[in-house]
């Protein structure tokens, strides 16, 4: 059970010097107690205090940071087992796979395509975050090479590999860009751990069943290693599906912290020649718990549907999504073209602008800031009404930018048409159906 | 002279004997072992098959069930022995009726139905069970006139009441050659009074196939057919005892038998209230017939000359559009909602007191008050307001009409088009009615609209009746506490944001969103029973100082799906209430001055908590209890129970300065009530004075606020 | 140190639903554990898959299907082909057709192509949808659940707006199975189920759906809802969110950009016929994570994956 702001701010100095960075105490304890700020920024809290509330306050589950610039990534730090408790904080990285035992030609069109993913969704860029390296001992080609290679991608290394020497080597030529090492277990870990810690890179942890897993990491803890991460993947998907729940479970629920680490899920190990299976793979690990899922390869099949859904699970329950205010020009529409005006509330705008889609008919969509709110709570919330719609108009230039002058607005706003012709002469105001799935019907007849 | 008893035993005791000596005869025909059923059912005789459980197939086993029923004849003079007597009256006839069928005979023909197939009940229990059709008539006998009789039979139609008829009704329908059959549904049954069972078959398998009854569980198929077939009988003189005995029989089933046969029941002394009721004019049995049986008719259109759609909602109509004005700003006038007895109202009775719209000068401005009377048994008068509320958008949604405005500040006007397509006065009434009638189905049973445009009446109703009631309900909100009523009310309306949240509405403490009042839950609960606000009991009081119930907390447990475990209703600092994302404004503690900080969402600054609004929002939101902190609505802020565990509104050290105008006036009466202190407003501060704890503080010592010598809050 | 993991398992369950009849009956719901959960407790039926035939046959059907479906024009030519496919659990014939908006077919000629599609299924369970018009279903479903008597047929859906007349027909006067449908949100979820059981119906031959959507595309609130109705069902023992739920992927997931934009339209995105597929197995992976106990899905090759990741999985 996590500490309340104010049990923490009774324990606070009470001299709201502003040292932390917040303006007060209170402000500083309710961080903290969101885990949003660190009780340690507070250089006045006594010790017996910070003792006290350390152990509280400490997060169920570590947040690891891997990879570096623009390819960092940070995994774990989830408080919650399920999203519309309290947002996901760290989302599910993908990564794609190449080995040293595949021949050179496929090795070589593998890492060509990871690149070629590369698209933007509602104001995020969508790539494959990893590669993970795997290395066979039979395997034909040099593994360090193939890291020199996998790495020339310019994308976050997992270097799958359980023999010390060659992580060692392999290490040598990447670890500046912060890879995981994943390759420890209950054979090799001390000798893992003094690769890992020495190159300062996260240690991924595998056994072959959860038990050996947790007494790997609670020697790697006792070495002082908590820089970790946990291969959950097992000889089965039933397995591994069990590993990395039960993990994730005992973390959060059980607040055992031996399993508090995020998890690596390698589905091109488990369902190596079912392309389609791993893409329903990774969607169920997506919303169950793993931190790095890895893949035989991901294009653009696999990641559209995949990257949605992430995008969906990770947000925050109470802030509704947003899409960016603006003219959304649908079916080929240009300055000529009739406009539809609904809200910036994602689901509002996917579900808007499929039914236009679906029409044919060619309409500018014109989405102004309504706080990410649904129409009907954005009016209530009066941040849709005939003025933030005139404040739009003006702020884009949408009379400058489109010649035509009939404008459809949301039918459980019909109630604002009046104003909105009072606040924008010159234009018809039309009022559009109640639901979006009307619209196809609606924009038919209307142009019929 | 004849009581009832005797008329139903006499009625029982003939139809016995005829239906004896016809077994007794088709025996002798056919033998014992002669098959017997009704066609295309599988409950062989329905009747008998669900009182009993026992299904009869042959002519030897009709003459035992007869034994059975001859035990339902007990003739004590109570009312029971009666129904029994005419339950056992409606077996005999379904044996008598089953005894046509034998040898696959065909006994009815063109235009009757007589036995009704599983198939045709199938499919008219579905319309049944969804109210598409609202009722059952049953029609028996002859009425005054033919006309009489297929007018009846029209007025049951039009409001798609399933009709059955039975006897010279028959022949009356034939006579003025007035469609029947079962695709119009007016089904003639059969001429002689035992054809009337068919009907009964059918609201006894009903309940077979979609109550679920058991057959043989005759208390169930009676509360089956009282609670969900909604039949009545409309019995036309004379009446003899046979079906005096049938009535008494349907009457048992729960449904009420209407008769213009007032002689006969009062020569037998009958009084069975709601059950047996005599009508002397026939005009009026529809009516009687729906009150009796409690059958609401769906309004499905508005009759007026344009059109009616929230499509018009927010259409504005210009001066030189206008066709008349009425303007409460200037002239007499208001809208109203009263609740009267169902005897004072007439349905749908729409009366214009003064000039039509016709008879007003173009572009003048003139006096307007509509009375929409209601009655209803589950009407209560705290719904008024509630209804008068959505005048506003029914009037809005009349394509050329614009209505602004409330109570007796209305102001409405109506377009030059909508004038010439015919738009007169009466239809602000049909509207009005059609509304009201179909919104609130749950809780009116009865509506009339009384529309006066004449100038002096408006001024005399405003003042001596409109003015009046308005002052009530103003003086019962201002009156209405949280220990005055005996139920709180749930809001889980913004759940689909914030899972785990729940509201506790209470008269002094409306929903955290500003929206929902004490009354608003109460009218949601009434009018949508499984909707977002349930009733909470308050029973059990855990901790009367910071409003703390057993009763409460089980239904918060209940609707937050066990996320939350108990809440308090007055403390902030203890098991405070949760907030969803639509709170109004947010109060939290700040320690330096020993009081709270109220800042509302259309705050953008910084607070001396700290934080901002969104800042506070985000750690407060999300149906998760954050001590110290709480959202609420902007109303709550001068509630007595506002913090009342903590000391009350006297805690409030800092406010947005529109904040403060907007909530002075009642938080200073309520501060003025609660310390004595005058313009406590005064001494909150708020964003011109401070936005840090030690200019804050230094502004409370230097007004004495009464914050700095409360109890230390934590 | 061995690693005990604290059992999951609850008290409470989800009501078992059976549908059609025979060897091929195909048995949702049972489990008492969240989905997939099998190291909690044993779960008692695998989730099911369908897959989905419109009365349009194979004239709306995306190109990709056409090898499938081969020689294949009447939804019956269709659903005689698909009862074969591998992993097919149940076909769900959606009148599509029905829609008043729509093509607006009349109600013979849909009974008609259904009276065709149940003679077709043969023994295989059936889940007959309507045509999304609430107005139009109440009619439409009426006379399916008639014409189905004796399959113990899921009819799909039951709504606010016409849950009476869906719920009386289906429920109590031809012994269907209720499809309850609400737009995600679990209040408006088990109000539908209170009001069907207030009707009469009894609840043990209510599914839910409790709302769907591709990934991507407001998925946030289907998988909200469906945890917490799992939640309440399981842990808080609700006893009206105890309904199995079924979820339409095939419509939701085929309507997106991503299954069907052409190959010339995004050259980037490759093949689009696999784009359909990930999308379909994608979403509905998604949905049996969070708590549907059976999918209707329109692409063979979907249906196959998913029923093999249930296999793998239970």
């Amino acid at each position: 059970m996590a500490l309340k702001g104010l049990d923490i701010f009774k324990l606070s100095p009470k001299k709201n010097c502003k040292e932390c960075g917040s303006p007060t105490c209170m402000a500083f304890s309710m961080k903290v107690a969101q885990g949003a700020a660190d009780i340690n920024a507070c250089p006045y809290f006594s010790e017996d205090a910070k003792a006290q509330l350390s152990e509280a306050t400490a997060p169920p589950m570590k947040t690891v940071k891997v990879g570096v610039g623009e390819n960092e990534y940070t995994l774990g730090g989830e408080t919650v087992l399920e999203r519309h408790e309290k947002t996901f904080v760290s989302k599910t990285r993908y990564a794609a796979a190449v080995c040293n035992c595949m021949d050179e030609a496929t090795i070589d069109a593998k890492l060509a395509k990871i690149p070629q993913v590369d698209y933007e969704r509602i104001g995020e860029r969508m790539i494959v975050e990893m590669v993970y390296v795997n290395y066979a001992a039979d395997g034909a080609t040099d593994y360090v090479e193939l890291v020199k290679k996998a790495a020339a991608v310019g994308r976050t290394l997992i270097l799958g590999c359980d023999d010390v020497e060659v992580a060692k080597a392999a290490l040598a030529v990447c670890k500046d860009a912060k890879p995981v090492l994943n390759g420890a277990n209950a054979a090799n870990y001390a000798e893992m751990n003094a690769v890992a810690t020495e190159a300062g890179v996260v240690l991924g942890v595998t056994g072959s069943n959860l038990s050996e897993i947790y007494d790997t990491v609670k020697a790697l803890e006792g070495l002082g290693n908590k820089n970790l991460v946990i291969d959950t993947t097992g000889a089965t998907i039933k397995e591994t599906f069990a590993n990395t729940v039960q993990v994730r479970k005992a973390a959060i629920k059980d607040n055992d912290r031996t399993f508090g680490y995020p998890s690596i899920v390698n589905l091109a190990k488990l369902a190596k020649d079912d392309q389609h299976l791993q893409a329903a793979l990774a969607s169920i690990f997506t919303i169950k718990y793993g931190s790095i899922v890895v893949m035989s390869e991901l294009t653009y099949s696999e990641a559209l549907p995949l990257y949605g859904l992430r995008q969906n699970i990770f947000t925050d329950p109470q802030k509704p999504m947003r899409v960016e205010p603006g003219i959304y020009p649908i079916n080929g529409a240009d300055e000529n073209s009739i406009c539809l005006t609904t809200v910036d509330f994602a689901l509002t705008y996917f579900l808007v602008s499929g039914e236009l889609e679906r029409s044919g008919v060619p309409v500018n969509l014109i989405i102004s800031d309504a706080g990410g709110l649904s129409v009907l709570t954005a009016w209530a919330a009066g941040k849709l009404s005939s003025s933030t719609i005139e404040k739009f108009w003006k702020e884009a230039d949408i009379e400058g930018k489109i010649k035509n002058r009939k404008l459809i607005i949301p039918g459980k706003v019909a109630v604002l048409k009046g104003e909105i012709e009072a606040k924008l002469p010159g234009w018809e105001i039309i009022i559009a159906p109640a639901e979006a799935v009307q619209l196809v019907k609606f924009l038919k007849d209307m142009n019929a | 002279m004849a009581t009832l008893f005797d008329v139903v035993f006499s009625g029982n005791d003939t139809v016995f004997g005829l239906t004896e000596g016809a077994i007794d005869a088709a025996i002798k025909e056919h033998g014992e072992d002669k098959a017997i059923a009704f066609p295309n059912t599988a409950y062989s005789l329905p009747c008998y098959y669900a009182v009993t459980g026992t299904k009869v197939g042959n002519l030897g086993e009709l003459k035992a069930a007869l034994g059975v029923v001859k035990t339902l004849m007990t003739r004590e003079k109570r009312l029971n022995d009666v129904f029994m007597s005419g339950v056992a009256t409606a077996l005999c006839a379904e044996f008598i009726e089953a005894l046509k069928y034998i040898d696959g005979a065909a006994p009815y023909a063109e235009p009757c139905y007589g036995h009704l197939a599983d198939a045709i009940i199938r499919e008219l229990g579905v319309p049944l069970v969804t109210g598409d059709i609202p009722g059952v008539a049953v029609i028996i006998g002859a009425a005054p006139t033919a006309q009489e009789g297929v007018d009846l039979v029209k007025s049951y139609q039009a409001q798609g009441i399933l009709v059955t008829l039975v006897g010279g009704i028959i022949d009356q329908c034939a006579e003025l050659g007035y469609k029947t059959g079962a695709n119009v549904r007016v089904i003639p049954l059969g001429a002689d009074i035992t054809a009337v069972i068919h009907v009964v078959s059918v609201a006894v398998r009903a309940a077979l196939i979609f109550g679920n009854v058991a057959p043989g569980d005759a208390a169930a198929l009676m509360e089956y057919t009282f609670k969900r077939v909604p039949a009545f009988v409309n019995a036309f003189a004379p009446l003899d005892p046979v079906i005096v005995a049938c009535g008494a029989g349907a009457i048992a089933l729960g449904f009420p038998v209407v008769t213009n046969d007032v002689d006969t029941l009062a020569a037998v002394h009958a009084n069975v209230p709601k059950s047996l009721i005599g009508q002397a004019d026939v005009s009026k049995f529809n009516a009687t017939s729906l009150e009796a049986r409690d059958i609401k008719i769906k309004i499905t259109n508005i009759d007026i000359p344009v059109a009616f759609a929230s499509a018009f909602e927010g259409e504005i109509i210009r001066r030189g559009d206008m066709q008349v004005e009425f303007d409460g700003s200037r002239v007499d006038c208001f809208e109203l909602v009263m609740t009267k007895d169902a005897s004072e109202i007439e349905d749908h009775k729409i009366e214009v007191i003064g000039p039509d719209i016709d008879e007003m000068p173009e572009g003048s401005k003139q006096s307007i008050a509509y009375i929409v009377e209601v009655a209803g048994k589950s009407m209560q008068s705290d719904f008024e307001p509630v209804f008068e509320r959505k005048f506003h958008s029914y009037l809005n949604c009349v394509e050329g009409m614009m209505h602004t405005g409330q109570r007796d500040m209305i102001r409405i006007r109506v377009s030059k088009d909508t004038f010439n397509a015919g738009f007169r006065a009466k239809h602000i009434g049909e509207v009005l009615y059609a509304k009201v009638k179909s919104e609130f189905a749950a809780v009116v049973d009865k509506c009339q609209v009384k529309i006066i445009t004449d100038a002096a009446q408006c001024t005399e109703l405003r003042h001596n009746l409109a003015t009046p009631m308005f002052d009530k309900r103003d003086e019962r909100l201002l009156t209405l506490t949280d220990e005055g009523v005996d139920v709180y009310y749930s809001c889980i309306m913004c759940q689909a944001f914030s899972p785990s949240h729940v509201c506790v509405v209470t008269p002094e403490r409306l929903g955290l969103c500003g929206a929902v009042s004490w009354l608003d839950a109460k009218a949601t609960n009434e009018l949508d029973p499984e909707g977002p606000c349930q009733v909470i009991t308050k029973e059990k009081v855990i901790d009367e100082r910071i409003g703390e119930y057993e009763d409460v907390n089980d239904a918060v447990r209940k609707f937050s799906q066990g996320a939350l475990e108990d809440v308090s209703l007055y403390s902030i600092i203890e098991k405070p209430m949760t907030s969803c994302g639509c709170f109004e404004c947010i109060c939290g503690i700040e320690p330096l001055s020993n009081g709270v900080c109220i800042a509302n969402r259309e705050y953008a600054g910084m607070t001396p908590i700290g934080m901002t609004f969104p800042e506070l929002a985000s750690m407060t939101g999300g149906g998760v209890q954050t001590p110290g902190f709480m959202g609420h609505g902007k109303h709550f802020i001068a509630s007595k129970k506002f913090m009342k565990a903590e000391g009350g509104v006297g805690r409030i050290v800092w406010m947005p300065k529109d904040l403060k105008e907007q909530v002075a006036d009642r938080l200073n009466a309520t501060a003025k009530d609660l310390y004595g202190i005058e313009n406590f407003c005064d001494m909150i501060a708020d964003e011109t004075i401070a936005e840090d704890p030690e200019t804050l503080l230094a502004y409370l010592e230097e007004k004495g606020h009464p914050a700095l010598t409360m109890e230390p809050m934590m | 140190m061995p690693f005990t993991a604290k059992s999951g398992k609850f008290n409470a369950s989800i009501k078992p639903v059976t549908i059609g009849s025979g060897d091929k009956a195909a048995t949702i719901g049972g489990e008492n554990v969240l989905p997939f959960y099998s190291f909690d407790a044993e779960i008692a039926n695998a989730p099911k898959v369908g897959i989905e035939v419109t009365d349009f046959g194979m004239e709306h059907e995306p190109e990709c299907l056409k090898k499938y479906y081969d020689g294949c024009t009447t939804a019956a030519d269709m659903v005689k082909k698909a009862v074969a496919f591998e992993g097919v659990d149940f076909i769900s014939f959606r009148m599509e057709g029905g829609d008043p908006n729509g093509a607006n077919k009349s109600t013979e000629d849909l009974m008609a192509t259904l009276g065709e599609v149940i003679e077709a299924a043969g023994d295989m369970p059936l889940v007959i949808c309507g045509s999304k018009n609430a107005e139009r279903d109440a009619e439409l479903l009426q006379k399916a659940a008639e014409l189905a008597q004796g399959k113990n047929a899921i009819i799909l859906a039951a709504r606010e707006e016409n849950y009476k007349t869906v719920g009386a027909a289906a429920g109590l006067a031809y012994n269907q199975i209720v499809g309850a449908e609400s737009s995600v949100d679990i209040n408006l979820a088990k109000q539908l189920n209170v009001l069907l059981t207030q009707l009469g119906v009894n609840a043990s031959n209510v599914v839910m759906n409790v709302g769907s959507a591709a990934a991507g595309y407001g998925y946030e609130y289907v998988a909200s809802t469906m945890q917490r109705i799992k939640a309440a069902a399981l842990s808080q023992n609700d006893a009206q969110l105890q309904m199995p739920i079924i979820t339409p992927v095939a419509s939701e997931a085929w309507a997106t950009k991503e299954a069907s934009a052409s190959e010339e339209d995004v050259p980037g995105w490759g093949d689009v016929e696999s784009r359909g597929i990930d999308m379909e197995v994608e979403t509905a992976a998604a949905d049996l994570a969070c708590g549907s106990n059976a999918v209707i899905l329109k692409h063979p090759v979907s249906v196959a994956t998913v029923s093999k990741l249930i296999k793998e999985l239970v």
